[in-house]
């Protein structure tokens, strides 16, 4: 598992995470946020369900997000 | 809706499992459109891609799917070699790709840092994102894809 940002942050003055990073490649990085909006933003599921199978996934990946 | 979306989506709906999308049809949308995005980009080539799509899904014991057909031809001996996970017969570059995309269903963990620098380098940055971006939805198609299927069962 990597110990250092594997690519930098594309934001100046801001640290590596997901979208900062992401953010080197706006056009696929704005795609992604506009499915990732709608998904939470709507449909018949409650955002606290969501949010607990998200920690759940996240737990079960190792992941930290 | 643009014509990629547009095409991709009806794909979609044929694929056995994946019509259930279009009971969310402007997630269905938005997902062929985050889709079309990745495979527009310059960088890595729609090449590179087509065998990392190829070489996960064989890992997940899966046939290609028409949803993420881009039009890029391989040779038999080529998918012969994804298949048995042989990346010697590729460039550099596609080996380099293909070596992480080995590691992203089941051992993402198991990516280094060295080879994350050098997809910075063969890739650039916004390739290298990219790259692991489409990672990561080719082994959510399939595990979506299979997931449906057994719902189906």
């Amino acid at each position: 598992m990597s110990t250092t940002p594997r690519i930098k942050s594309a934001v100046d003055g801001q640290v590596e995470n997901f979208a900062t990073v992401t953010a080197h490649n706006a056009p696929v990085m704005q795609r992604f946020f506009d499915l990732y909006g709608s998904f939470w933003q709507q449909g018949v599921l409650s955002p606290d369900l969501k949010e607990m199978t998200r920690l759940r996934n996240a737990r079960i990946t190792d992941c930290g997000y | 809706m643009d014509t990629d979306a547009g095409t991709l989506l009806r794909q979609l709906t044929l694929q056995p499992g994946q019509g259930v999308l279009n009971h969310r049809p402007e997630l269905a949308q938005q997902y062929a459109a985050f889709i079309d995005c990745i495979w527009a980009q310059p960088s890595p080539s729609r090449r590179v891609l087509e065998l990392c799509h190829r070489r996960i899904t064989a890992i997940h014991g899966q046939s290609p799917q028409p949803s993420m057909d881009y039009g890029v031809a391989l040779t038999g001996d080529e998918l012969k070699s994804l298949q048995r996970g042989d990346f010697a017969p590729f460039s550099a570059d596609e080996q380099l790709a293909l070596a992480v995309a080995e590691l992203m269903p089941y051992n993402h963990h198991a990516v280094t840092d060295v080879q994350m620098h050098a997809c910075e380098q063969a890739f650039g940055a916004a390739g290298a994102v990219n790259l692991l971006v489409a990672l990561a939805f080719f082994d959510v198609n399939c595990r979506l894809q299979l997931t449906l299927q057994a719902d189906q069962l």
